[in-house]
Order: structure tokens, then sequence, then C-alpha cells
């Protein structure tokens, strides 16, 4: 990544003032990066930037509330980190943001489906859009755009919305449709279909509660319906219905406020497209408010405010 | 816990299409039920005797009645059990006749959905709590919103009983539609004649403040401590140095305003007060059609008023008033008849609404109480009154009866025949409704002895024939079809809810039926409160009514102002959100959805929780969907408590 020197300056010249900068380094393996926290100035060395920047680091911050926190972010994580702003959960004196401009980030599952191999990776290298990955001695080249996650074909913001720092240039958006196919493809099946078709994903979780656990949005900690006896929302029943439950509380929970970063479907052990829920959601949001979450840290949710007469739901006429 | 549920009959209510016998064996099943029982009317006193002996008997600790709604009796089975020693939260209702008995046929069936109901009912009774409800100090103040006849009378009663009276009127003066009549029936009284006293007595009351030209801005608080927002409009006259000369009319050259309180008969001055007997007798300037506010040259009325009160820097000012209970007497407004296309649609200048005769017919009015054509100021020799116009029809969305229209036609024409003793009035009608005292005999008088010809039938068409009008319509009881010669045509133009009525609702929370009436509490039994505490309606604000009616309204609103003023000190509802503070992070989306403003920010050991202002919640629970923590709750109304009840209905 051409500007992670640039990036390593800029953090170096603010971390005396940082109680931690949360940033990406290596991970296990040449294909995994992992979140890490520059505390100390020898920690900057080992930051690394790229397509395997997946994490919403966004999602460490309202546990962090308090303390002087600097936080690396890409174009969506940044409106997490804008929608916490909007909702009083985090302090913007004590957030400094650097950005970045990204240009996409890896899916994993697809890399994997595409190995066939989910054993140990040796090496993997990125040459401007070809992958190409040595594992089981054997060596793999994948184009870039077959593995890159799903989001980056839509983005509209690859560029942070919101920073104090910003290394390299701004770029812009190559997306070419909004919303991704997957949701129009959903939406035009019958209903029915669209009950057996959650049905069977649903079927699938373990109630692992990782999508919840990944989720920048996700703020109840301690309280979270999924566990709570007061109120007794869910049973621990192995039941479709209870985790289906979870689910569709979980959607309504982030309707107008899902920033659709997609940490939920990609921290989901079993690949159930969680996303999908959260992006109808999202939709019909935007056709009723117009609204997009965490654009404007000025803003108000839809949801979060309180009007005697909205202006596109004609409850008069009703 | 253990619960009794006592399944009513109501008469053959219930029992004609449900079988309780059976939903009580089957309440006998669900968990926590130690009794279960039919009776014949639960809430007669024996029926709540075997209520208070049974929790006695069987140590119940939770009551079930499945009867009627709880709008109707809810109250009553509440101090049921209290009497047995109950905290009243302690009962639950199941509405098995609104919801069953009344609206099903199949026996079967409904039998089915009570037991449902009930099992929900008990479920939930199962996860309530005891609550107790806390007093708090009230505001002994009301304000009384539209100073026409009813609010006149309200404020009147009140001041009488030693309340402080805040009086808002939205235009000039008081007296509303009443101050505008020429005569009232169907005594034929001078309308301003006697309410003009009634009107001083409101000035020169030390209990009253009157606000006139003045709108409410903005309400908020609950009963007991309103906090009213009033805007008073700009007058462009200094009200406090105003003595009511009236030179300034004389002298204004300005002279085509809009005469509003004239309904448009005749014009007036840019600067003027109304009538004669305007209370308070002060100028205003119509903005309009001044020519220093328009065009910045004129300000003759500046030059010649001697107490120099005209001020063309005025600006809307706001004061915020303090009260206990408000009373709105909002009043009517007229239908808009030119919607009808027969009647010319507002095209002929000799057809114009009653109340603009009634102005005519007034010696005070522009005419000076003589009846002129406003085409060419001749005396008419006949006159058409058409009644029914935007009322009983559905074609313009008014099917209601305005029901005094009949009464004020009788007595235009009776007035017509004494003005213009050689004319002759003609009166198309649909029924003569004259229920009142008094009331038949007077229509029958315009009748017989002032020779009104009757015609039953509907107008189909009124066009200009010379330099009269014809009138067409049908005499359904000859069967032919009639032709009239007309030169002057008065619609009795139906009544329909004030202009901006629905706005103010929504300020004081209270609903309103689809024409734009505000909801009484309860249609026989609450005809002057609404469902909104402290809130009371007078007048034709809750629907068409004539001036008897107006101010025995308007007596009865202030009678329960004083009664609810009686006391010192008020409950508070329990039924409130509370807020768990170990759940609660601080966000403060609760605070942003509240319509109320009843949730507060505090400080718990330096942590930002979220508190809610019990006297201030309404209860509406948007606090408890928006909590994503679900750290606010409803009382009575909790997630446990509705899940309990969800889970009671769909067991699979």
């Amino acid at each position: 990544m051409k500007y992670q020197q640039e990036l390593k300056d800029s953090i170096r010249k603010a971390l005396p003032g940082l109680d931690v900068v949360i940033a990406w380094s290596a991970g296990y393996d040449p294909l995994h990066a992992t979140p890490h926290f520059i505390r100390r100035e020898e920690d900057i060395d080992r930051l690394e930037i790229g397509p395997f920047s997946v994490h919403n680091l966004a999602t460490y911050l309202p546990g962090l509330r308090g303390k002087k926190v600097g936080i690396v972010v890409k174009g969506c994580d940044s409106r997490s980190v804008i929608e916490l702003l909007q909702e009083n959960l985090i302090n913007r004196e004590d957030v400094t943001i650097f950005g970045f401009p990204c240009t996409g980030v890896v899916d994993q599952t697809k890399i994997r489906k595409a190995l066939g191999h989910t054993g140990k990776v040796d090496f993997c290298q990125i040459a401007s859009q070809t992958v190409v990955i040595g594992a089981g001695g054997e060596e793999h080249k994948l184009r870039l755009s077959k593995v890159l996650a799903d989001k980056c074909f839509s983005c509209q913001y690859p560029n942070a919305l919101i920073s104090d720092h910003f290394v390299g240039e701004k770029i812009s958006p190559s997306a070419q449709t909004e919303g991704g196919d997957d949701l129009e493809a959903f939406e035009n099946m019958p209903l029915p279909e669209r009950f057996a078709f959650w049905q069977k994903e649903m079927d699938r979780c373990i109630r692992c509660y990782a999508c919840r656990n990944a989720c920048p949005m996700c703020v109840c900690r301690d309280h979270c319906l999924a566990e709570s006896r007061d109120p007794h929302w869910l049973s621990q029943e192995d039941s479709v219905r209870d985790k289906w439950m979870f689910q569709l509380i979980h959607a309504y929970h982030l309707a107008g406020r899902c920033t659709e970063c997609g940490e939920c479907q990609r921290a989901c052990p079993m690949d159930i497209p969680l996303l999908l829920l959260k992006k109808k959601m999202n939709k019909e949001i935007k056709e009723l408010f117009q609204y997009e979450a965490g654009v404007d840290p000025e803003a108000t949710p839809p949801l979060l405010s309180f009007k005697m007469e909205e202006e596109n739901i004609k409850e008069r006429e009703w | 816990m253990k619960i009794g549920v006592f399944v009513c009959h109501c008469g053959s209510n219930i029992e004609g299409t449900v079988d309780t016998a059976a939903v009580a064996a089957a309440a006998r099943e669900f968990p926590g039920v130690a009794f279960a029982t039919d009776t014949m009317y639960t809430c007669s006193e024996p029926g709540q005797e075997e209520i208070v002996n049974a929790i006695k008997e069987h140590q119940l600790d939770g009551v079930v009645v499945a009867s009627c709604t709880p709008r109707m009796h809810e109250q009553t089975f509440r101090r049921t059990v209290e009497r047995a020693g109950l905290n009243r939260y302690l009962f639950e209702m199941a509405n098995i006749r609104e919801h069953v008995s009344w609206i099903g046929k199949d026996r079967e069936a409904n039998t089915n959905k009570a037991t449902d109901l009930v099992r929900m009912a008990a479920s939930k009774l199962l996860h309530n709590r005891p609550l107790l409800s806390k007093q708090f100090d009230i505001n002994k103040r009301v304000l009384i919103i539209g100073g026409g006849v009813a609010g006149i009378q309200a404020a009147l009663d009140c001041a009488e009983g030693g309340l402080e009276v805040v009086l808002v009127e939205k235009t000039t003066t008081i007296g509303g539609k009443m101050a505008k009549l020429d005569k009232t029936f169907p005594t034929v009284d001078c309308s301003c004649c006697i309410l003009g006293p009634r009107m001083v007595d409101v000035a020169q009351h030390p209990n009253i403040t009157l606000y006139a030209y003045s709108e409410i801005e903005e309400v908020s608080g609950y009963v007991g401590n309103f906090d009213v927002k009033v805007k008073k409009k700009a007058t462009y006259v200094d009200w406090d140095k105003c003595t009511g000369c009236g030179i300034c009319m004389t002298k204004c050259p300005s002279k085509k305003a809009t005469d509003y309180f004239n309904e448009g008969i005749g014009k007036t001055t840019a600067i003027n007060i109304p009538f004669p007997q305007a209370i308070p007798k002060k100028a205003k300037i119509d903005a309009d059609f001044c020519m220093k506010l328009q065009k910045g040259k004129c300000g003759i009325c500046a030059k010649v008023c001697p107490s120099g009160c005209i001020d063309f820097t005025q600006q809307d000012e706001f004061v915020t008033e303090k009260v206990g209970a408000i009373v709105a007497a909002t009043g009517f407004d007229l239908f808009d008849w030119t919607v009808y296309g027969e009647y010319g649609g507002g095209r002929y200048p000799d057809v114009i609404t009653s109340l603009q005769y009634e102005r005519m017919l007034s010696a005070s009015g522009p005419t000076g109480g003589h009846i002129k054509r406003p085409s060419d100021g001749k005396e008419p020799k006949n006159v058409v009154f058409i009644q029914c116009v935007g009322s009983r029809d559905k074609s313009v969305g008014r099917p209601y009866c305005t029901g005094f229209c009949c009464m004020y036609t009788a007595k235009q024409a009776i007035l017509t025949k004494d003005h213009l003793p050689e004319s002759q009035t003609y009166v198309f009608y649909m029924d003569i409704r004259a229920t009142g005292k008094n009331y038949d005999e007077f229509t029958r008088r315009a009748m017989e002895e002032y020779n009104a010809k009757y015609i039953r039938g509907r107008v189909s068409m009124i066009y200009p024939k010379g330099d009269s009008l014809l009138v067409r319509g049908a005499d359904t009881l000859m069967g032919t079809q009639v032709e009239v010669d007309a030169d002057l045509v008065v619609l009795a133009v139906g009544a329909e809810a004030a202009a901006g009525a629905a706005g103010l609702a929504e300020k004081l929370r209270i609903s309103y039926d689809s024409y734009g009436f505000y909801m009484e509490g309860h249609p026989k039994l609450k005809p002057v409160e609404t469902n909104t505490a402290g809130v009371y309606l007078a007048g034709s604000c809750q629907g068409p009514k004539d001036i008897p009616s107006s101010v025995a309204q308007g007596s009865a609103a202030a009678s329960k102002v004083l009664g609810l003023f009686s006391k010192d000190k008020l409950a508070s509802d329990p039924q409130v959100s509370v807020v768990d503070i170990k759940r609660c992070i601080g966000c403060g989306k609760c605070m942003k959805t509240c319509p109320f403003g009843a949730i507060k920010e505090i400080d718990f050991r330096g942590m930002k929780k979220a508190e809610v202002i019990e006297t201030v919640c309404q209860g509406c629970g948007i606090c408890t969907s928006t909590c994503p923590q679900g750290a606010a709750q409803l009382q009575h109304f909790t997630d446990n408590q509705i899940l309990s009840e969800v889970n009671a209905l769909c067991q699979f």
C-alpha cells in the first residue's frame, strides 16, 4: 500500500497525545490481517494497510469511551464513526481519525472457495489486479476483482468521510450499482420463496453472536436481548424461530443506523447473508426519509427523532 | 399468584354469542388461575360483591374480568379489587364484548376467541406488579380558547367560581358568531343585546385576563400544570393606549379592506374596530390594506390618533401562561358553498349566505338593517331560502346535519316579513328539524303567521333571468317541478370545523373526527371531557350547536374545571415509563424521540443516564420502543408483560 509510510509518519506525530491508535497488522497467515493496537512507538512499524484490512475498527470505539483514541478508517468504517458520533456514543474530541483512500478489501470466503483449501497458506502476493497465493504446495492465481468483498463493488465512499489526518489522494468511487444485485434478486422473489430462503439460511445459525460482536452499532453490550432474561425476548431453544427473531430484531435496531460495513456477514462462521436483511431495511428507510446512515455527522437518524407529521408518511390519507 | 377470572354475560350482550361458562371452565386450566366463574352483570353491585368475596374466600391476589371495553369499566373494577385490598394494577380486563360478541355471530369461534383473550389477560397478570401513584401540586388557573358564547360562559362561570381565567381569542373581539347575529330564535330577541352585557362582564371581571387577536402557539405540560405559549399577533396599535374612539376609522383613506365581521357585505377601513360593542374596543390595522405598511406612504391614523397609539413597527409578541386546565371553545366556520355549481358557485351577487343576511338584517350592519340586493341595492320582493347547503350532503363530504339551520331560516323568514311587509318568502327544505323547546311552534309561526311558503324539495338550478334569479327545484310533496322568481337567494350554509381546528387539537393532544370536530371523552357520559386529562370542550368545536346548547356546554365545562380544582393535589398515573439505570448507556435516544420532553439527562456517578419526569410522561411508549437496551420500560406495559400476552396467543 503506497500510503503506508505516510500513514505511519502521521500516527507517529499524533501518538504522544493519544492513549492508543487502532490499525491493522499482519495476522496469523499471509491472507489475514488482525486489528493492531498501537500504544508505543515501536508498534507503529508493524502497521499494515491494504486489501486485507477488512475489519471495521470503529467497533472498538464505544468500549474505549473516555480514552483518547486514534483510529485508522476506510471509507465505509468512517461512516460507522459518524453514526456513533451522531448517536452520542463516542465523543468527537476524544477520537483522532486517520483516513486513507481505500481501493477495496478482500472477502475471505471467496478466496477460500476459490482455493478449495482452508489449511495453511504459505505466501500471498498482490500485484495490480492479480492475487497469487501459495497453499498446500500449489500456486493459485486469482483475479483481484473475483475476490473483493461485494460491498466494495457498490462502494460510494472510498475515502473517509470524516478524518483529522488524511493520507494520499482522494479517489472517486468506481461503484456501478447502488445497493447491489443480491438485494434486487431477493426482492424479486415471491413472498413464500423469501420465507423459505430465510428459513434455510437461519437454520444454519449456531447462535454464536459473532455478528453482534462485530457490529459497530451494537451497543447494548451486557443487556443484549439475546441473553436478557428481563425482558425475556428469546428462549434458548435451538429453533429457527428464535434465531430468526434475533436477526430480525437486530435488523430493526439497525434500521436507518446500519452503515452497511458488512461486519456481521464477514464475522458469521456459517456464511449467512446477514447484510441482506440490513440492506433491505436501509433501502426502506432511504425511500421513506431520504436518509443514509453515517454520512452527515450533524444529521439525526430518522428513527431517533419524533415528528408530529412525517413528510412521506401520509397518515391523514390512510 | 392466585388469579380469579370473572366472565361476564352482560345480559345477552356477550352470552348471546359466547359460551361464557365454557370460557370460565377453560380459564380454570390456565397457569395461575385459582378460581373462575361466569356472572350475569359483573359491573352490577352484586357482581362486584362476588369479586370481593371471591378474593377473600380464595385468597386471590389478581383478578381478570372478561367483559366490555376497559374504556367503560376498567376504573370500576380497579376500585372493586382495591376495596378487597388488592393493588388496582393487579387487575386485567379482557374485552370480549366489543372485540368478540358484538362483531361475530359464530358462537364456537367467539368462545374460542374469548378464551384466547382471557388467556392473554391472565398471562399478563402473572407479570403485573403493584403500582402506586404519587401526589402533585396543581395550578388552579384555567385557559379558555375561543371567546364565542361558549367560551364566554365558561370563562364567566370559572371566574365566578373563584378561578383565575385566561381567555384567548383569535380575532380582535370576543363575541364569536353570536355577535354577528341580528336576532336569536325562538324568542326573536336582539342577539347583541343579550350577549353584549356578558362580553362587558368578561372585560370587567377581575379574575379574567383576555388576550384578543392572539393564538395558541404551543402547549406543554400535563393536567394541573400546563405551560401555554400565546402568540399576541401584531395589531400595529398599542392597545394599552387605544381608547376605541374610532377617529382613525373616520380618517383612514384605505376604505376597501375586507370586512370580515360583516362577512364581506360592504367594505371597511384598513384600521378598524369591527363593531360598536366590540370587547376589547380596540383598533387594529389590516396590514394587507394599510398604505403605510404596504407602500410606506400615508400614516394618517398616526397623525389623527389623540392618544398616539399607532405603532407601525409592532411585532408579534409571545407570552407564557401557566394553567392547570384548558377548555377548547373554538367554535365552527361556515362551509364553503361555492362548490355548488347549481347555486351559481359564487357568480351571482344576489345569492348570499345566511350569515351575510344576518349582517344585512342587523341595525348595526353595513346596510343599517335594510335588506338590499348586493347587485343593485334594491329591496327584494321575493326572497328564497335554500336549506341544507353543505349539510346532509354526502356528495360534498358533509353527511351530518348542522342542526340549527332550520330554525334560523324560519327566523330569517319572519324577520324578512317584518322588514319588508310586501315581501314573499319561500323556503326549500328537506325536513324540518325543530326539536328544541318552543322550536316547532316557531317554525309553524313562520309558515302560518308570516306566510313563508315551505317547499319540500331540493333546488336543482339557479340562473339569472332579467335582473332577478330563477330558482328551479322540485316540490316532492306535490310531485312537481317548481320555478320561483327570486330577487334574493339566501343559502342556509352548514357548519364545519373551525379553520385550524386540527392544528390546535394536535397542540392540545386531543383527537378529532373525520370532519375536524373534537372528540368528546364519551358520546353520552363524558360530553365535555376529552381523552386528555385536564382538557375540556365547550360549544361547536365538538359538533354544531345552537346558542342554548353552547351555553350549557360552557357551563358544563366550567363545572368540570371547578370540580378538578376542588382538590389541592392530583394523583399521577403510575403507568409511565421508568428507566432502568443499570441498563441505560446514556445515548439519549429516548430524549430525542420523546414527544413530551419527559426525559431528562442526569449524572449518575459521573455517567450520563436518562430519567423520566413522572408527571410529564404520558405513557405513550415511544421511548420503550426506541431504547435498544430495553432500559426504558413502560409500567403496566413492560416488554415482559406484552411478551407474555404474545406467547399466550401464539402457542406452537
